[in-house]
C-alpha cells in the first residue's frame, strides 16, 4: 500500500551549517536521501542539528556548504520564497494565523499561487475531510482560538497540504499536544501518509514517535553528524554504535516489538501452540495489538500466553515465547493491521 | 522669527522674573503631585496587593485623561474661588490618576508564581509587599509619578488663569510683555518639563533592581 | 491672543429674563443650558470635534509610516521615539506659543500642536502591535512562503490592529482634552466657552462646555471600541 512511487525525493549532499561565531558546524555534511513518497524521522537529542536540517530543506537557514536537493532540482535554483511555496511547512505550535478562520488559513498558499475561488473552495473542504475534521461547513467558519490543540494541529497539516506540494517538512508538530491527543492526532497523520505518500521529512526529539511514524529513521547526534539511517526494525534490532544505543535506550528490544502486531504472528504462534494445549487463565488480546502491548497484557496477567481476537471471532493462540521472540518480525509491517 | 530671537534678550534681561516664576511654578506643581503620590501610591499598591479593583483603576485613569485641565480648573473657580488653593485642587486631581493606576499596575502585574512562592516561605504580607513587590515594583511606580509630574507641570502653565501664578502668568500675558515674553516664557516651561521628566527617567534608572531588566519601556500613557 | 477672557463682554447675558439660577450663578442652570444650547454650545462642540479629527488623522498616518519604518529598521525605533517622546512632554500652551510667532493664530497652530502630542502613543502603539505578533505565527508564514510585504499586510498588521486602535483611543481622548487649550490661540472648540466665562464667572457655562468635552472624549472612545471590534472579529471568537 505504501507505494513509493508518488512524491519527489529529498537529497541532502554533504550539507553543512556553521552557524557564525560557533566553534564547529551544527550540521556536519549530512548525505542522506528521502525516497520520493517515505517518511522519513529525523531524530537525536538538542545540539544534534535535526532542526537546522529541516530549516536549510526550505531555507529558513542557509547553507554553509553542501547542496540539498528536491527531485533532481537544487533549493538554491529558485528565490526561497517560491521555493517554500512548493514546500509544506507543519510546526508545532501549529503557527495558525489567529485572525484567518480554518477555511483562510488552509486557502492561505493557493490565494498567494493565485487559485481561482472554486477550486480553492473545493480543495479546503477535500484535505478538511482528509484531517478528519467533518462536516466540513462546521469548521470552516472557526477561528483558531475556538479549536483544541489536536484540531488546531490539524487544521496545520491541512494547510500544509493546501497547495498539493511534492515535499512535506515538519518540525515536532505533535510535540506540543497531550499525550492522549498526540496518540489519535499520530494515527491520523499515518492514515493519511498512507492516503497521499507524500515525501515527507519529519523531526522529533520522541524516539518511540519515530518508531512507529517512519519509513526510515535517521538519527543524527551531537556535532550534527548522521549516527544511523534505517528502517526501524534495523536500528533497533542493529545500533550502528554506543551513542545509537544509548540514545535507543534500554528497553530498545521492547520497541522493537512495537512494530509487528499480534495479528501479524497469530497463525504461526497457534500452530506451535498446538491443539490440545493448556490455555486457561490466559487473557484476552486484539489482534491489532502491538506485540509490546500483548507482552504487555500477558505479564499482568501471569500467564503463559494470550488469546488472540479480531470482530469478535477467536482467530487463535500466541505463546509467550513468540511473543518476545516473534518468528518473522520487522520484516513486512503490511498484514492485519486495520 | 524675530520675536523667536527676541525671546533671549528677554530673557536675560528678565532673570528675575523668569526665576521667580519659575519657582512658584514648581512650587504649585510640586505640592499637588506630593499629596497625589502620598495618596495615590499606597492605594495603588494595596489594592494591587490584593489584585482588586481592577476597573476602578482602569475607570480613574479613563475619566483623568479625557478631563481636559481647563475645565477642571474652570469648574473649581466656580466652587472654591480664584487662588492659589483652586489650582492645587485642580492639579492633586489631575496628578492622581496616572499615579494610582502606575502604583496599581507596578504591584499587580507582578508574577503570581514569585508572590506565592514567598507566602509559601513563610513570609507576611507585609514581608512580601516590602522584599518582592516593592522592589520589583518601583520602576513602574517611578515610571507613573514621571508621567504624572511631566503633566502637573504642563497643566499648571494652565492654571494661571486661576490666579496662581507660575510661567502661564508670562505666557498668557503678551500686553504685559510682549511676544518675546510670551515665547521666552513658552521656552523656559518646555525646558522645565524636559528637565523634570529627565530627572525621573535617571531615577528610573537607578531604581531597578540589579539582575532583573523589568520595565524598559518609555511608554508615556 | 493675549487675555484669557474677552474684554468688554458681560459673560452672563441677560436676555430679557434671566432665570433665578442664572442670576445667582448656581451651580448649573439646565434651563440656560438647553436654551442656549444652539448658539454658545454647539458651535464649539462641532468645531471641537473637527479640530480633533484633523489632528487625529494626520497623527496617525505620520505615526503610522513611522512606526512601519522604525519596525523596518530598527536602529530607527530609538531616535523617533525620543524625538516624539520630546514633543510629548512640552506643556500644549508653551508649544501653541512657541509656533505662534511663525505660523500665527490660526488654526493650523493648533493642528500642528495637537498632532505632536499624538505622535508618540501611536508610533509606540503601532511598535508594540507589530513586535507583539506571536513568533510560531511569523515562522509559519515565513515557511509558507510569504513573501515581506505579504507577511506584513495579510499578518503583521492585522494582527496589531488591536494594539493600533488602543494607542488611537488614548491619542484621540488626549486630544480632546488638550483642544481645550486651543482658545488661548483661536476662538474655536469647547474652551472657548470655558475661557470666556472664567472671568465673571458664569458657572453653567464652562460646566456645561467641560462636561460636553468630556463627554465627547468618551463618545469618541466608545466608537472607536466599536470600530476595533468592526476590524478584528477573530477577538470575539472564544470556544
Amino acid at each position: 500500500m505504501t507505494q513509493h512511487s508518488t512524491g519527489t525525493s529529498i537529497t541532502f549532499d554533504r550539507a553543512t551549517k556553521t552557524y557564525p561565531g560557533a566553534a564547529a558546524p551544527a550540521l556536519d555534511a549530512l548525505d542522506l536521501e528521502v525516497e520520493a513518497g517515505e517518511l522519513v524521522c529525523l531524530v537525536g537529542p538538542s545540539g544534534g542539528g535535526k532542526t537546522t536540517a529541516l530549516q536549510l530543506v526550505n531555507r529558513l537557514v542557509d547553507l554553509t556548504s553542501g547542496d540539498i536537493r528536491i527531485g533532481d532540482r537544487s533549493i538554491t535554483d529558485q528565490s526561497a520564497i517560491e521555493l517554500r511555496r512548493t514546500i509544506g511547512y507543519a510546526i508545532q505550535q501549529s503557527g495558525l494565523f489567529p485572525h484567518y478562520t480554518v477555511a483562510d488559513n488552509i486557502a492561505t498558499v493557493p490565494v498567494i499561487l493565485g487559485w481561482n475561488k472554486e477550486r480553492i473552495r473545493a480543495r479546503t473542504a477535500e484535505l478538511l475531510e482528509l484531517v478528519g475534521l467533518s462536516p466540513v461547513e462546521t469548521w470552516l467558519p472557526r477561528y483558531p482560538a475556538q479549536l483544541s490543540g489536536g484540531q488546531q494541529q490539524r487544521v496545520g497539516i491541512a494547510r500544509a497540504l493546501a497547495a498539493d506540494p511534492p515535499v512535506m517538512l515538519m518540525d515536532e508538530p505533535f510535540g506540543a499536544l497531550d499525550p492522549i491527543t498526540r496518540v489519535a492526532v499520530q494515527d491520523e497523520f499515518l492514515a493519511i501518509h498512507r492516503a497521499v505518500a507524500k515525501t515527507t521529512l519529519f523531526v522529533t526529539h520522541d524516539i518511540d514517535e519515530a518508531i512507529k511514524m517512519a519509513d526510515r529513521i535517521a538519527i543524527l547526534k551531537p556535532g550534527g553528524k548522521l549516527a544511523q539511517f534505517g528502517t526501524p526494525a534495523e536500528v533497533l534490532s542493529n545500533p550502528a554504535d554506543d551513542f545509537v544505543a544509548e540514545f535507543l535506550g534500554a528497553e530498545r528490544g521492547l520497541k522493537r516489538l512495537a512494530l509487528t502486531t499480534v495479528g501479524e504472528i497469530v497463525t504461526g504462534s497457534s500452530d506451535r501452540v498446538g491443539a490440545g494445549a493448556e490455555t486457561a487463565g490466559w487473557p484476552d488480546v486484539e489482534a491489532t495489538m502491538t506485540l509490546r502491548e500483548a507482552l504487555s497484557v500477558v505479564s499482568a496477567a501471569q500467564a503463559e500466553g494470550a488469546i488472540v481476537h479480531a470482530g469478535g471471532s477467536r482467530l487463535g493462540e500466541v505463546s509467550l515465547h513468540d511473543l518476545i521472540a516473534p518468528p518473522t518480525a520487522g520484516e513486512d509491517r503490511e498484514g492485519v493491521r486495520a | 522669527m524675530d520675536v523667536v530671537f527676541g525671546a533671549f534678550p528677554f530673557m536675560i534681561d528678565n532673570v528675575g522674573l523668569l526665576l521667580t516664576k519659575t519657582g512658584d511654578h514648581l512650587v504649585i506643581s510640586l505640592i499637588p503631585l506630593l499629596a497625589a503620590i502620598v495618596v495615590g501610591v499606597p492605594i495603588g499598591i494595596w489594592l494591587g496587593h490584593a489584585h482588586r479593583g481592577e476597573f476602578l483603576a482602569v475607570s480613574v485613569t479613563n475619566i483623568g485623561r479625557a478631563l481636559p485641565s481647563l475645565a477642571l480648573i474652570a469648574i473649581l473657580i466656580g466652587f472654591v474661588g480664584i487662588g492659589m488653593l483652586n489650582a492645587m485642587i485642580a492639579l492633586f486631581l489631575l496628578a492622581f490618576p496616572p499615579i494610582l493606576s502606575y502604583a496599581f499596575q507596578a504591584v499587580n502585574s507582578i508574577d503570581r508564581d514569585l508572590t506565592r512562592a514567598a507566602r509559601g516561605m513563610g513570609m507576611s504580607h507585609g514581608q512580601v509587599l516590602l522584599k518582592v513587590e516593592l522592589p520589583l515594583g518601583l520602576p513602574m511606580i517611578i515610571a507613573g509619578i514621571r508621567t504624572s509630574a511631566v503633566l502637573t507641570v504642563s497643566s499648571a502653565t494652565i492654571a494661571t488663569i486661576a490666579g496662581s501664578g507660575g510661567l502661564g502668568d508670562v505666557i498668557l500675558n503678551q500686553v504685559a510683555y510682549g511676544m518675546e515674553g510670551v515665547v521666552a516664557g513658552a521656552i523656559w516651561v518646555a525646558v522645565l518639563a524636559i528637565l523634570v521628566d529627565q530627572a525621573f527617567a535617571l531615577l528610573l534608572r537607578v531604581s531597578a533592581p540589579a539582575g532583573v531588566k523589568r520595565l524598559q519601556s518609555t511608554s508615556v500613557a | 491672543m493675549s487675555d484669557f477672557a474677552p474684554a468688554g463682554d458681560p459673560v452672563i447675558p441677560d436676555y430679557g429674563q434671566a432665570s433665578d439660577c442664572v442670576i445667582n450663578n448656581g451651580a448649573f442652570c439646565t434651563d440656560w443650558f438647553i436654551s442656549q444650547w444652539s448658539t454658545v454650545f454647539w458651535p464649539p462642540l462641532i468645531s471641537h470635534i473637527v479640530m480633533v479629527a484633523i489632528a487625529v488623522s494626520i497623527g496617525f498616518v505620520i505615526a503610522f509610516c513611522a512606526g512601519l519604518l522604525a519596525y523596518r529598521k530598527k536602529w530607527l525605533a530609538g531616535p523617533i521615539g525620543i524625538a516624539a517622546t520630546f514633543l510629548y512632554t512640552l506643556p500644549p500652551l508653551a508649544l501653541f506659543q512657541l509656533l505662534v510667532p511663525f505660523t500665527g493664530l490660526s488654526l493650523l497652530t493648533v493642528e500642528i500642536a495637537l498632532v505632536c502630542f499624538t505622535l508618540v502613543i501611536i508610533f509606540q502603539a503601532v511598535l508594540v502591535g507589530l513586535s507583539g505578533v506571536p513568533d510560531d505565527v511569523r515562522r509559519a508564514a515565513t515557511g509558507m512562503g510569504l513573501d515581506r510585504n505579504q507577511l506584513l499586510f495579510k499578518v503583521e498588521l492585522p494582527l496589531a490592529l488591536p494594539s493600533i486602535v488602543s494607542g488611537v483611543r488614548i491619542a484621540t481622548v488626549l486630544t480632546v482634552s488638550i483642544a481645550t487649550i486651543a482658545a488661548f490661540v483661536v476662538d474655536d472648540g469647547l474652551g472657548s466657552p470655558i475661557i470666556k466665562a472664567v472671568s465673571s464667572p458664569f458657572n453653567t457655562q464652562f460646566i456645561g462646555a467641560g462636561a460636553l468635552a468630556v463627554l465627547l472624549a468618551f463618545a469618541l472612545d466608545g466608537l472607536l471600541v466599536l470600530l476595533g471590534r468592526v476590524l478584528t472579529p477573530w477577538t470575539k471568537a472564544r470556544s
